[in-house]
């Protein structure tokens, strides 16, 4: 409850106080006395009653005097409650001395005694009822022995009779006093309830309606994000599939209207049955799932799923989309149904696919000449009936080695384009890392010996990792012929293989260090990129297209290895591989 | 009386030089086919002893041709060579994988094609 709202009371204060303070002057609880007694005054006055002694009279007026100046002064509130008690009090005994002057027993004015006694008992509890009727008989004795009057028999009878009755008749007053106080305090309570209440409802619509504001901004804000999306289909559909949210995306990407699928369509229909089909059956409940199951399953178990799907326009047209599947739910956090975001992969896939037929049309095309070539070659070569001249078969050696070279060249631009495409997969068994890195130098000896360059080796022998062996020897391969051909003459290759031990496991060091052309610091990092050659390698006229690292790159990471260089122009090049001895090699052949 | 081989390439080179091979072998040329529709056909017909097929050629591809030997019960159990330019081990798998007792990769050697074809065909020497 607001501040504003309260009531002006002292903290703590019942709603009884209040009511007390409100209504329960005690003026107003004191008035009828003083008005009867001024009655009573003008009584006297009149012949017919007589005062036997003035002193009396001026004694109780006096008493009544000072019982409106404690009114007065307790209504202002500036005396404790129990004070305004006194009132009556003194009232009570301004009515002892005017009786016993006017009369005693015989009084005209003992009736006077009622409202203090009534006064008395309008109190929550009933010691003001006790009050009112030992003060009462006080005031019927009292004053008569004082002034030395004879008591008679009649005068006690009537100081126990009259505040008997009096007491009786107080009793009832307070009891209903009691009653209508205790009906007023429910009624206040119910009232504060109430008030209780009233401001709860007027603060909840406040906030209802700053609420309601909020969220009609938010669904502007988020309806005009959704509908800035326009290369994106964004589509929302129900637990039973109906589609409610269609974006301009989706409008643009199966040129179809929002008014004509939103609540009229199920987003299955957007599909290729043959497609949703087939992952119906695809998934282990197959028998039990309807296609929307099968459309919403991953997202369902996982939170969300990406694949490609089929989607089909009304015109029959197909297209191929990236489809994202997320689980919408409302604000308490149940499923209410299903968010799709599709991309249109049309083009993009296409493009994949032609790249593959490229890739597989280069190496049979290319293949297939050069088997004929390097075939008859051979046949040519080993024909026991015909021997060749030194000069012939130096000849044809010559056409061998190109064709082998012309092999390899399509074999590193089939491996590299496998490697693009995510499809490349590694043979892993337990392989002698030493023994590949001794047949790679076993074949480079020869080039070297041409090249006029010295091979040294430090290898540590029976050295055995996981991996792919095919794949790893043509690391080492390419790592070598690199350090021979970039190395002048006179130079020196040192391979190096070692293993150690690294925090994550024991590792496997091949390193290949040459005293060759090097390469410029800046160009170090572009070394592994496809069809990249080194400024260095291009002035001195060393001949290659630049694939031989990306591949050896490509293979040291399928292995869950890494590889580093060190190099300085004129010095030199040190090429690092380090491999896991227990490899855990990258799955390659998930694609997107 | 020697064994007999089918040969289908859609390459007559590559054909010359199996040929040449399955001599060398000690086995004779049943056919040197250049489709698969026609190796499929002369295999169900004539019952090689050995099947040598390229994989990639035009009309039924040498693993299709493959697979339909395999279920043909007359040749399931008819020996067959597949010769290749994929490279990659998942397309050795696949030729397995259709039932081929051998894959070569192009370009092979054509005494190791020999030898293969004397292995398949059961040649003691």
């Amino acid at each position: 409850m607001s501040a504003a709202t309260a009531t002006p009371v002292e903290p703590g204060a019942g709603p009884w106080a209040r009511w007390e303070n409100e209504h329960r002057s005690v003026a107003l609880r004191n008035l009828p006395f003083p008005v009867l007694y001024a009655c009573a005054l003008l009584v006297l006055a009149t012949p017919a009653a007589d005062a036997t002694d003035p002193r009396l009279v001026l004694l109780s007026a006096a008493l009544v005097a000072a019982a409106l100046v404690l009114t007065g002064v307790a209504s202002a509130r500036t005396l404790p409650p129990g004070a305004a008690a006194l009132v009556p009090l003194l009232e009570l005994a301004a009515v002892g001395p005017l009786r016993a002057t006017t009369g005693g027993g015989a009084s005209l004015f003992t009736a006077l005694v009622i409202p203090p006694v009534i006064a008395l008992a309008v109190d929550r509890r009933r010691r003001g009822v006790a009050v009112a009727v030992l003060a009462t008989a006080a005031v019927l004795v009292v004053p008569q022995w004082l002034g030395g009057m004879v008591t008679t028999v009649p005068d006690l009878v009537r100081a126990v009779f009259t505040p008997a009755a009096l007491g009786v008749a107080a009793l009832t007053v307070n009891e209903l006093y009691r009653r209508l106080s205790d009906r007023l305090e429910t009624v206040g309570e119910l009232q504060e309830q109430q008030t209780d209440l009233l401001a709860q409802v007027e603060m909840r619509a406040a906030e209802l309606e700053l609420l309601s504001r909020r969220l009609a901004g938010a669904n502007e804000t988020l309806g005009s994000v959704i509908d800035a999306v326009t290369e994106q289909a964004i589509v929302s559909c129900d637990l039973a599939g109906v589609v409610r949210v269609w974006n301009p995306g989706a409008e643009k990407m199966l040129r179809a209207q929002r008014g004509d699928v939103v609540r009229r369509r199920s987003v299955t229909s957007l599909h290729l049955p043959a497609e949703l089909e087939a992952a119906r059956t695809a998934h282990p409940d197959g028998a039990h799932l309807s296609s929307f199951d099968a459309l919403v399953a991953g997202a369902a178990t996982h939170g969300s799923e990406v694949r490609d799907w089929t989607w089909v326009r009304e015109d029959g047209s197909e297209l191929t989309v990236e489809l994202a599947v997320t689980p919408r739910r409302d604000g308490s956090g149940a499923l209410a149904g299903y968010t799709l975001v599709a991309t249109d992969m049309t083009a993009a896939r296409a493009a994949d696919r032609l790249r593959d037929e490229f890739t597989s049309l280069i190496s049979h095309e290319l293949r297939t000449p050069l088997s004929s070539i390097l075939g008859y070659l051979e046949l040519v070569l080993d024909d026991p009936d015909e021997v060749l001249t030194d000069e012939q078969r130096q000849y044809l050696a010559t056409v061998d080695r190109n064709a082998h070279r012309l092999l390899r060249l399509v074999g590193d631009l089939l491996f590299t384009a496998q490697v693009e495409a995510g499809r490349f997969t590694l043979r892993s068994a337990e392989v002698d890392l030493s023994a590949v890195v001794r047949a790679a130098v076993d074949t480079s000896r020869v080039a070297a010996t041409a090249a006029g360059v010295t091979l040294e080796t430090d290898v540590l022998p029976g050295l055995v990792i996981t991996g792919d062996a095919d794949r790893l020897g043509q690391v080492c391969d390419n790592l070598l012929s690199n350090a021979v051909k970039f190395t002048p003459r006179g130079g020196r290759v040192r391979i190096a293989l070692d293993t150690y031990r690294r925090a994550d496991g024991p590792v496997a060091a091949l390193t290949v260090a040459d005293t060759g052309i090097g390469v410029p610091a800046d160009e170090q990092g572009a070394l592994f990129t496809r069809f990249f050659r080194a400024s260095t390698a291009r002035r001195h006229a060393v001949s290659g297209v630049g694939l031989g690292l990306t591949i050896t790159q490509a293979i040291t990471t399928a292995h869950g290895g890494t590889m580093d260089l060190q190099s300085e122009p004129g010095r030199g090049t040190t090429f690092t591989v380090v491999l896991p001895v227990v490899g855990t090699p990258a799955t390659a052949g998930t694609r997107r | 009386m020697s064994p007999r081989v089918l040969i289908a390439d859609d390459e007559s080179d590559i054909r010359a030089l199996v040929e040449i091979a399955v001599r060398r072998a000690g086995a004779q040329v049943l056919d040197s086919l250049p489709d698969g529709t026609a190796a499929l056909a002369a295999a169900g017909r004539d019952l090689p002893d050995l099947v040598v097929l390229d994989v990639g050629m035009p009309g039924l591809d040498g693993l299709q041709v493959c697979t339909a030997l395999r279920a043909d019960t007359r040749t399931a159990d008819v020996p067959v060579l597949l010769l290749s330019a994929g490279a990659s081990p998942a397309d050795v798998e696949r030729g397995l994988a259709a039932g081929a007792d051998t894959y070569l990769l192009k370009p092979f050697r054509v005494s190791e094609l020999a030898d293969r074809i004397r292995e398949l065909t059961g040649d003691p020497r």
